[in-house]
């Protein structure tokens, strides 16, 4: 398993292995790929504990009932299991936190990485479950379904992403 | 299907999804915010290849009649405010709610508080989604595709064609920058691994 050991793939082989999951998700579970109607299926288990009257409200009710909502959390937890799999056969170690946030000029001070990450993850969660999917789901699934909403749904997110970037980082050669 | 073959098979899938997400290091941080901050181009390079295969395979698979599209509904106030502050959080926390996943299985401990971030924010919205949904109405156009909007050509065509654009487009970005030079140091295996950097 040479190409396992890689340390880095092509982002054209890459996307295209990702592209072609499409295949199994359309004919096997009659769903485009996605990641994150998985965060409403693990909110509503995890809050199910403290508030039982979590499943009569619909929206929740519906992401822990559907076949294809736990089809995608597992695929979700696969994501992790493939990238350790991944980063151990290449030799690498594991670290707090990403080595490249230096590369943008980010603290790597772990409370600053912790805060940020938790903010960041709300803000994301937020956006994604308004808009109704995130970078998979509208991003690479709705492009190549050529979806209108998908499309503007994208400039939005890159508009987001690029002024809050620009605002937050610098551009460290 | 079973629920079990689905689990196992949604399990098979992430595996290779995240193989390629941390293969191509689109989960690091530094390379999606490089991408914003224009310094990178790894993400829209992977980006395009994802979409450009998918458009073929859902040409073909649709023409063959063996599946059906599921294109989202462009609720416009939802989607062009929810994509914003989708993107101003892959910004904060650089990463997506899928590759966070892939920052997890990496070794990146503080990944996890993305994740229960992300928790949280989900239940944020399915709490008070009347509420936000009302406030940002601005009525849905439905499951638009852009195949809707050109009647005269088939899907599969459409996006054979569409395809074919995203090819050329991504020649000429390798062309103005080769995927290797964003890649650098992540070539040496050596260097790599022992100075621990996965983009530096």
């Amino acid at each position: 398993m040479d190409l396992l050991r890689q340390n880095v793939w092509s982002p054209y082989l890459a996307g295209m292995i990702i592209g072609l999951l499409q295949i199994p998700a359309f004919l096997l579970v009659d769903t485009a790929l996605g990641a994150s109607s998985s965060f409403v299926t693990g909110t509503g288990f995890i809050f199910s504990l403290f508030d039982s009257s979590i499943t009569e409200i619909k929206y929740f009710a519906k992401y822990m009932s559907k076949d294809k909502y736990f089809w995608q959390s597992a695929l979700v937890i696969g994501i992790a299991l493939g990238a350790l799999i991944s980063y151990k056969a290449s030799g690498r170690k594991a670290s707090f936190s990403s080595a490249s946030w230096k590369t943008i000029g980010a603290s790597s001070a772990p409370v600053v990485r912790l805060l940020q990450g938790f903010i960041g993850g709300f803000v994301l969660l937020v956006g994604a479950r308004i808009a109704g999917g995130c970078t998979s789901g509208h991003g690479i699934s709705g492009l190549a379904q050529l979806s209108v909403g998908s499309s503007v749904a994208v400039a939005a997110m890159f508009a987001g992403g690029i002024v809050t970037a620009n605002l937050l980082y610098k551009r460290a050669s | 299907m079973e629920i079990f073959w689905l689990v196992i098979l949604g399990l098979t899938m992430g595996i290779i999804f995240g193989v390629a997400l941390e293969k191509s290091r689109v989960m690091e941080p530094g390379v999606l915010i490089g991408q914003f901050l224009f310094k990178d181009y790894t993400m829209l390079k992977m980006f395009l290849a994802a979409t450009a295969t998918g458009l073929v395979v859902l040409s073909g698979l649709t023409a063959l009649g063996l599946a059906e599209l599921h294109p989202k509904s462009f609720v416009v106030g939802n989607i062009i405010v929810g994509g914003t502050i989708l993107g101003a959080g892959i910004a904060i926390a650089g990463a997506c709610p899928g590759t966070v996943f892939a920052q997890i299985g990496r070794g990146y401990k503080d990944a996890w508080l993305t994740v229960i971030g992300g928790i949280m924010g989900a239940a944020f919205y399915g709490y008070n989604k009347s509420l936000i949904d009302g406030v940002l109405d601005m009525g849905s156009l439905g499951k638009i595709t852009y195949a809707d909007l050109f009647p005269s050509l088939p899907f599969w065509m459409l996006g054979i064609i569409t395809a074919a654009a995203l090819v050329v487009v991504m020649i000429a970005l390798e062309m103005y920058r080769p995927w290797k030079v964003d890649r650098g140091m992540d070539q040496n295996n050596d260097a790599s691994a022992s100075s621990n950097t996965a983009h530096a």
